[in-house]
């Protein structure tokens, strides 16, 4: 019962953040601003280090219960 | 992905005078590691991991969490779109003071931006259908021309134009692409729709590797255009994949998972 509500609240709090429940048209978000990201540590430690710039690190499974395709 | 904070116009703007690097949780043990060393309770590395860094990557610049909440304050488990906008605001405005205390090198960089590469094609599938993006792999199985074609590529790929459009891999033998459906192995720019759950993909174009960075503007722009995103909503996707039999297996051991599993008692919040 413990665990159940513990995965029940985990999930929950993961909503805000790293979900990727969209209702706007997606043809106008895939042309709107987004971040550039660089996709594996090393790299963008390299260019963080040759630009002199800060690091936003961010991190997340690309699946939810198993399914991927989905922040 | 976050339909607030990440998509905020601020936190997009200042998005630029940053180096951002979003991992794959669970994918490599090395960066495994590297996320725990900035976040992880009770020695478990949990599935999502948001900070601010110096740049040689070593020291904090905000509280790291599970999320911008965690630094900039809001609302966990309100949903999408509905954080503050005083926390949203709060991030734009940390970030722009963060980049005036790191302005970067300027003229004196030296060199030219590297592509922003993710780590391999069945990642970069998923990722890129997790972002309903179009994705474009480097394609030949020599180093050099890849090298070349890299070089063109960049200086289109951080362009007005196409910053943040597309993702990027790198492929030098045609067996990456077994799970991308009618694959012709020809060297080029393979501009790819991925399928729903990223775990299968289609070309949708091929440029020439020998194209410019001129008229890779042009062919690339139109390219990217004929992806078709996915428009189900977050419930449907899962539902679907379910049904489907969509299933990912990380590379790693998903250790949230193992600790709730396992009994382990997670951390307070």
């Amino acid at each position: 019962m413990m665990n159940r509500s513990i995965l029940l609240v985990g999930a929950f709090l993961a909503v805000p953040f790293f979900s990727n429940a969209q209702a706007e048209a997606p043809k106008a978000a895939a042309k709107a601003e987004k971040i550039a990201w660089h996709g594996t540590w090393k790299g963008g430690l390299t260019e963080a280090q040759r630009t002199g710039k800060p690091i936003m690190l961010v991190s997340a499974v690309p699946q939810c219960h198993s399914v991927p395709g989905v922040w | 992905m976050d339909r607030s904070f990440l998509a905020d116009k601020d936190v997009i703007s200042a998005s630029r005078k940053f180096v951002c690097i979003r991992l794959a949780t669970y994918e490599n043990a090395e960066e495994n590691k590297i996320l725990a060393g900035f976040f992880s309770r009770g020695g478990v590395l949990e599935n999502t991991v948001f900070t601010l860094l110096t740049p040689d990557g070593k020291t904090k610049l905000v509280s790291a969490g599970r999320s911008p909440v965690w630094a900039f304050g809001g609302v966990r488990g309100a949903g999408i779109n509905a954080q503050p906008e005083v926390s949203m605001k709060k991030m734009g405005q940390t970030m722009e003071a963060i980049a005036l205390a790191y302005p970067g090198k300027g003229k004196a960089t030296k060199g030219s931006p590297p592509l922003p590469y993710l780590a391999d094609l069945r990642l970069a599938m998923n990722v890129t259908a997790a972002d309903r993006q179009p994705l474009v792999v480097v394609y030949s199985k020599s180093a050099e021309q890849r090298k070349k074609m890299e070089q063109e590529l960049s200086k289109v790929a951080w362009s007005d134009q196409f910053i943040g459009q597309a993702q990027y891999v790198s492929a030098s033998d045609a067996s990456e692409f077994k799970s991308v459906k009618n694959f012709k192995a020809t060297s080029g720019f393979v501009v790819i729709q991925p399928g729903t759950f990223g775990l299968t993909g289609e070309p949708i174009a091929v440029i020439d590797a020998k194209t410019s960075a001129s008229k890779l503007v042009e062919s690339l722009a139109k390219a990217l255009d004929k992806h078709k995103p996915s428009t189900l909503t977050y419930n449907q996707h899962r539902q679907m994949g379910s049904q489907a039999g969509a299933r990912w297996v990380s590379k790693t051991p998903n250790q949230e998972k193992e600790a709730r599993r396992g009994g382990g008692r997670r951390p307070q919040r």
